[in-house]
């Protein structure tokens, strides 16, 4: 007797079922237009970086991230721009530089550390420095900031 | 401590922290079922985000969090052959007699060494920061008792090989 039929998840055909897309708003703007503002963004930064401008640049890169589905490129291009800032920042500057950022950049910023640990390694990613990072952030905005991480469906 | 060691046991202790945010949760789709959200994944609102920390590409944590239950689960270092078949031996003993540890899962994630589940039940009876304090301890601990039993392993064979040779030593 064929018994494949007691494997189909028959709750997926449920007319009020959760839908991912429903489990947070989508980013308003154009998978196109989010890749072009990350690619502005670069530029930017790296002008904000010319003058050491570490705050300016961070914020510049955590404001209106790339989340959701359809711009895997944009969220790449972001976070190699943002590695960029932390690679560079001499480890005396952060904890200022942490206090700087407004309660939405801390936990952004957040984000980005721990997608940047989950990546398989290679390219710029140096994990002392982001641990080093998660540190002075956690001892800044607390243990709140990573629950907001964990709680936030946007993911970056 | 090591210097390297402590911001990555750090960062695990916050994340395990805030993780730590259980309560009693009953299944969504069985009725009167209460089982670990985690290890089912039927409904995606109550699983949370997972988050790695890494301290580089062989040693690394993965903190999956849910409503009722997190799983932990360790990828421990392993730099050569005996190495990993050690530590292969050492948390297999550990995850056949799971039932004493009480948090530890009998399997580990794939991709890593040694899982814990944590669920609601363990969070309302057991003190929470020493929960953490135990899976600290044990990753400190893990990484120490592998390269000693390296270390035991490799005087041990210079020994047999040193009295076997001697037979012909003659």
């Amino acid at each position: 007797m064929d018994t494949a039929f007691r494997k189909i998840d028959i709750d997926v055909y449920d007319e009020d079922v959760l839908q991912e897309e429903e489990l947070f708003d989508a980013d308003p703007r154009e998978p196109a237009q989010v890749l072009s503002d990350a690619k502005q963004r670069q530029v930017a930064v790296r002008s904000a970086l010319a003058k050491s401008d570490v705050l300016g640049a961070l914020n510049i890169v955590l404001e209106n991230a790339p989340y959701g589905p359809n711009v895997e490129e944009a969220k790449t291009v972001n976070l190699s721009t943002l590695l960029n800032i932390l690679n560079t920042t001499k480890s005396a500057d952060i904890p200022n530089v942490i206090k700087g950022l407004s309660q939405d950049g801390q936990d952004t910023l957040m984000k980005y550390l721990y997608k940047g640990m989950a990546l398989p390694g290679g390219g710029d990613i140096n994990w002392s420095i982001l641990l080093g990072w998660h540190e002075k952030l956690t001892e800044v905005a607390g243990t709140g900031c990573i629950v907001r991480t964990m709680t936030d469906r946007r993911t970056v | 401590m090591s210097n390297v060691l402590r911001p990555y046991l750090a960062a695990v202790r916050s994340t395990l922290t805030a993780a730590l945010t259980l309560e009693n949760f009953s299944s969504q789709v069985v009725e009167r079922h209460n089982k670990p959200e985690v290890e089912v994944g039927g409904s995606k609102e109550v699983l949370l985000t997972p988050l790695t920390i890494s301290r580089n590409e062989n040693e690394r944590v993965l903190i999956e969090p849910s409503v009722n239950s997190i799983r932990l689960s360790i990828k421990i270092k392993q730099a050569d052959e005996i190495e990993r078949i050690l530590c292969h031996k050492f948390t297999r003993f550990m995850m056949q007699r799971a039932e004493n540890f009480i948090v530890l899962r009998r399997k580990p994630v794939q991709g890593y060494d040694i899982s814990f589940l944590i669920t609601n039940t363990h969070s309302e009876t057991m003190l929470k920061h020493k929960i953490v304090d135990f899976i600290i301890q044990f990753m400190e601990d893990v990484d120490r008792e592998i390269s000693e039993m390296k270390l035991s392993l490799n005087a041990r064979a210079r020994i047999v090989a040193e009295s076997y040779l001697t037979a012909f030593n003659s």
